[in-house]
């Protein structure tokens, strides 16, 4: 009997995996309008559901895995959040997200991007 | 992820299943006084123990689902401290999770304890059997805010209750298969009359038909939403989990029918014989199958529709590659060269993928399933009776569980430089890895000792049961990483063997509970099963990322 509980409670350890989460990004604006180099600039995300903004996090990070917590805040509809990226430095970058959707589950994705050299004229 | 994300990522993912299961056995078994027992129209037919367990286990339901929704509202809170390394109050407070979470906490909890105090005291009462149902209805109402239609953008009213309305027909089917299952375990102490079994199987087949045409009414709108394509539904993980549940749950389907069909006999030919001898183990297994449906169901409320990511779904030419035949790898790439490319493949700027941690993964996937198709031969021996020896090949698991324990994760103890606690507590795969290793292990070792000892124990049955947990943990094996294409890849031939695994724990049990000839099948079923795992293994590729 003391057997079939550690088996049962092994079961109740084993039946789960680790959370992709239901929110994720489906547009944003890095492909059409990619951030300059050496200027401020906002990117904008959007979701395929609401999510708790004051219980997510951003982070630029850059070479080397650099993390860096940027700000975000909500967009002019629901499901979409506006980031502020500092000014950067040509060179490849990622926005990491973990997200908290409004059903309850932790949401991490990835976005990279570049940050291209000004076009010499 | 550190060591408190990564253990709270993992308890939130998996008590998903857990409440699943305690929903249906609070909320199915009232389902089942209403529909199925109906205790008030005779009021001689029942003994009171009948009636006392039956409501014993609505209560253990409700209780327990309090309690799970309460410790999941912890865990949220938990692993949303953790991610965001501060208290998320009062943010959490305003949430639909927290309060429609509590909402739900408090009805099961006023669930439990009308059943406890009013509904035990008066069973045969059809009023208080609908006092319960009416509170049943607020409770299942307010699951409506927790679903993922919830978030959703647009459509919500009409997701939220498709949702609802498919998690009661599923309720309905695993509460009353529950009950069931507890009729026969009264059967078998004589505190429950004979003849009754056949009837409310009877009339419980009736019910489960209505359940299995309620989750097929409101699945498939649901599935159209989420899913979108037949592209979404092969080459996206969202759409490969609900291929799989429709799998399964053509199997429970299978042995229901079978279980209908007998009981339908019963009325024809009076004869019991089927219906004790066969039919109670057709529902264990049927029972086995819905549960390891349940965490399947949670493991999907984790995927990202497929509807929401075509770029990122895979081409069904790239999933069959996933399986085609090839030479299985016997070469692997040495340690050094394994770490030396661990650092570009885990960069998130600047990554580059390794083809020597792809060719390691090959190898070790690879191994393992020559591993098992030869345990699968040896199994296939042992049913002549002039090699008797071969009834020991499980010892395969074991030697199995040693090569996985070296070979998983090579960047972790003993190979690697991680420690072994750091590596298993810090990352979720790790810890799924190492739970696998010492389940494969546990495996052989059980069921060694079984075979070779001579009196009746329970011990053979931790075979069955050992190898259907762990199809469930390759149900919801996930390769959490930054590449969503991949991941789904790699979890596609995870999530077919997960399914043969769940046919070989239930071919496997009715092998030792079933008479001549459901007993031979059964086992030869089981032991093809076994041998599908290991050419599953033995041709996997993995995508290099």
């Amino acid at each position: 009997m003391r057997l079939m509980r550690v088996l049962g409670f092994g079961a109740w350890l084993l039946a789960a995996g680790a959370a992709h989460g239901h929110a994720v990004v489906t547009h944003n604006s890095l492909k059409l309008k990619p951030p300059a180099a050496n200027q401020a600039s906002e990117v904008e995300l959007h979701f395929n559901s609401k999510v708790e903004l004051d219980l997510s996090e951003v982070f630029l990070v850059s070479s080397g895995d650099k993390m860096q917590t940027i700000t975000a805040r909500p967009g002019p509809k629901a499901g979409v959040v506006m980031l502020d990226l500092p000014a950067l430095q040509p060179g490849e970058y990622a926005i990491k997200l973990k997200i908290f959707a409004a059903d309850g589950h932790l949401s991490e994705d990835l976005l990279r991007f570049f940050v291209r050299e000004p076009a010499v004229r | 992820m550190g060591f408190m994300e990564g253990i709270a990522n993992y308890l939130d993912s998996l008590i998903g299943g857990v409440d699943l299961a305690l929903f249906s056995m609070a909320v199915g078994g009232i389902l089942w006084g209403l529909c199925v027992l109906i205790p008030w129209r005779d009021k001689t037919e029942y003994n009171q123990s009948l009636l006392d367990k039956t409501t014993a286990l609505i209560f253990f339901g409700a209780q327990y689902l309090a309690v799970t929704q309460f410790v999941k509202i912890g865990l949220k809170i938990w692993l949303m401290a953790a991610t965001l390394g501060k208290s998320p109050f009062p943010a959490f407070f305003a949430t639909s999770q927290f309060q429609a979470g509590l909402v739900r906490a408090l009805l099961a909890l006023g669930l439990a304890g009308f059943v406890r105090w009013v509904l035990t005291p008066h069973s045969r009462s059809r009023v208080h059997w609908l006092w319960a149902a009416g509170i049943v209805a607020p409770l299942v109402l307010s699951d409506a805010w927790l679903v993922h239609g919830a978030s959703r953008l647009e459509d919500r009213g009409w997701l939220m209750s498709l949702t609802v309305m498919h998690q009661l027909a599923a309720a309905v089917w695993v509460g009353g298969v529950f009950q069931i299952l507890l009729l026969w375990r009264l059967k078998k102490q004589n505190l429950m009359q004979v003849e009754l079994w056949p009837v409310l199987l009877h009339r419980f087949s009736t019910l489960g038909a209505g359940a299995v045409i309620g989750l097929l009414v409101t699945g498939v709108p649901l599935a159209w939403y989420y899913i979108g394509s037949f592209k979404g539904f092969l080459g996206a993980g969202y759409g490969n989990l609900l291929l799989v549940k429709i799998i399964m749950m053509g199997m429970a389907l299978g042995f229901a029918w079978i279980n209908r069909e007998t009981a339908r006999e019963y009325f024809a030919t009076r004869g019991l014989y089927a219906l004790t001898v066969r039919v109670p183990y057709y529902i264990e297994a049927e029972a086995l199958i819905l549960i390891t449906i349940l965490f399947t169901a949670a493991s999907l409320a984790s995927q990202p529709p497929s509807v929401d990511i075509p770029h990122l779904v895979a081409g069904v030419d790239e999933v069959l590659n996933m399986f085609a035949p090839r030479i299985p790898r016997w070469e692997s790439p040495s340690h050094a060269a394994l770490l030396a490319g661990e650092a570009g493949r885990t960069a998130i700027v600047g990554q580059v993928p390794s083809e020597a941690a792809t060719a390691w993964s090959d190898y070790n996937h690879n191994i393992s399933g020559i591993f098992l198709t030869s345990m699968s031969f040896f199994a296939m021996l042992s049913y002549n009776a002039r090699l008797a020896w071969a009834r020991y090949w499980p010892v395969g698991f074991m030697l199995l569980g040693v090569f996985l324990f070296f070979r998983s994760d090579a960047e972790t103890w003993p190979l690697g430089p991680i420690g072994f606690w750091e590596s298993t507590f810090n990352n979720g795969e790790v810890l799924q890895h190492r739970i696998a290793t010492f389940l494969v292990f546990g495996l052989g070792w059980m069921e060694v000792r079984a075979r070779m000892q001579q009196k009746q124990s329970g011990l053979p049955y931790v075979f069955p049961l050992l190898a259907a947990f762990g199809g469930m943990m390759l149900l919801a094996h996930s390769h959490v990483g930054f590449e969503p294409k991949s991941a789904f890849l790699i979890q596609v031939g995870h999530t077919m063997m997960g399914v043969f695994a769940l046919i070989l724990a239930c071919g496997r049990w009715l092998e030792l509970k079933l008479d001549s000839p459901g007993k031979n099948i059964a086992g030869f079923v089981s032991v093809f099963a076994l041998f599908q795992i290991g050419v599953i293994l033995m041709f996997y590729r993995e995508p290099l990322y």
